[in-house]
């Protein structure tokens, strides 16, 4: 089984070494051969002059893309060099390198088409349970993939999850660049792909900032809403096409 | 119409004429806009030298005032177009990206090739 970690970066210098150093050490002591490639996505700090003096295996986003883009590129990254299973994995220290093995089981077992590492699902799990705010807006959206999906995920901004081959294909060819987790959830599920839940642990970021900011949560809350709408609407109008 | 409201008019005709040509000439429009501009201009030539036209087609159509008409015609011409390209742009950002992530992974793949030819 060919592994890679997709760890988007934007902006990481003062963690996008630690992570690498940490997959490094986890396939060591393991005796694993878990890949990862960082797709720089135009970042305006030394991350590239990082990633270029340790050798680092990336790929460098001539322009910014923002998140979407930057998880796409490895997607298709992945497709091209024949990855069974690709894991979207931060850059800056949120997720732990040891989840790897649990979140890639029921691929692995055939029993998922994607996993989706959740911070929710097991209340003594996870050291992070994220602030009241983030809680509340997680389970607006994830209400609102319920009622147009009909399926219940409970961490649908969760950045932490595995794909395999099949949907590494279709995120290679098609993959929603505007409010990527939510959105590419709606795709896969209205192409009744099977999604499943492991949960997992987070932690606090070690540095650097947010992408998402408290201001613009509220405008953030109403386009994914939006987004989960007209997706379902239109991934089904594509689906019956075919 | 007043006589030299008809002269300021026809100034701004010939000069919105001189640049539809010139963009013909370079070459740096397409021709789909260019037909939109084109027939825009045509009807405003009409507008202008037909005596009553604008009147005529107003009464014509029910407007009450000339002018209402040329604003409403002229507000649903503009959403329309900015419609358009609202939706053009859409579609060259997804272009956009594309590129900029093919380019990208293509230049990881050329640099890995130089270093393994060096080696050898």
């Amino acid at each position: 089984m060919k592994i890679l970690l997709i760890i988007p970066a934007y902006n990481e210098e003062e963690n996008i070494l630690n992570t690498c150093i940490n997959i490094d050490q986890y396939n060591k002591n393991n005796n694993k051969n878990i890949e990862y490639v960082v797709i720089n996505d135009g970042s305006t700090d030394n991350t590239l002059k990082i990633l270029r003096e340790n050798k680092l295996n990336h790929v460098n986003l001539i322009k910014n893309l923002g998140i979407g883009g930057a998880v796409q590129t490895g997607y298709k990254y992945a497709y091209e060099n024949g990855y069974d299973i690709a894991i979207q994995f931060d850059g800056d220290g949120q997720h732990d390198v040891n989840y790897v093995e649990k979140i890639c089981k029921p691929i692995i077992d055939g029993q998922a088409d994607m996993v989706i590492g959740t911070r929710y699902l097991d209340k003594t799990e996870s050291k992070f349970q994220s602030t009241f705010m983030r809680r509340l807006g997680s389970n607006i959206i994830s209400f609102f993939i319920r009622l147009f999906c009909g399926k219940k995920i409970t961490d649908p901004t969760s950045g932490f999850r595995a794909a395999n081959k099949l949907v590494i294909e279709k995120f290679a060819k098609e993959y929603p660049t505007e409010y990527p987790e939510p959105e590419s959830t709606v795709q896969l599920l209205v192409n009744k792909n099977r999604i499943m839940e492991v949960p997992v642990s987070m932690n606090e970021r070690a540095g650097g900032v947010s992408s998402i900011r408290f201001g613009k949560t509220v405008d953030y809350m109403v386009k994914v809403v939006l987004a989960i709408i007209i997706d379902s609407i239109s991934f089904r109008r594509k689906r019956r096409k075919k | 119409m007043h006589n030299s409201l008809k002269i300021a008019l026809i100034v701004i005709l010939l000069m919105y004429i001189f640049i539809i040509l010139k963009s013909v000439k370079k070459k740096n429009m397409r021709i789909n806009y260019l037909i939109f501009w084109c027939i825009t201009g045509i009807i405003l030539i009409i507008a202008l030298l037909v005596p009553n036209f604008v009147d005529n087609v107003s009464k014509f159509l029910g407007f009450e005032l000339p002018i209402n008409m040329i604003f409403s015609f002229a507000i649903f011409i503009v959403l329309y177009l900015i419609f358009d390209l609202t939706k053009l742009i859409t579609k060259e950002q997804n272009k956009n990206i594309t590129l900029i992530q093919e380019i990208s992974i293509l230049k990881k793949r050329v640099e890995e090739l130089e270093k393994n030819n060096k080696k050898e």
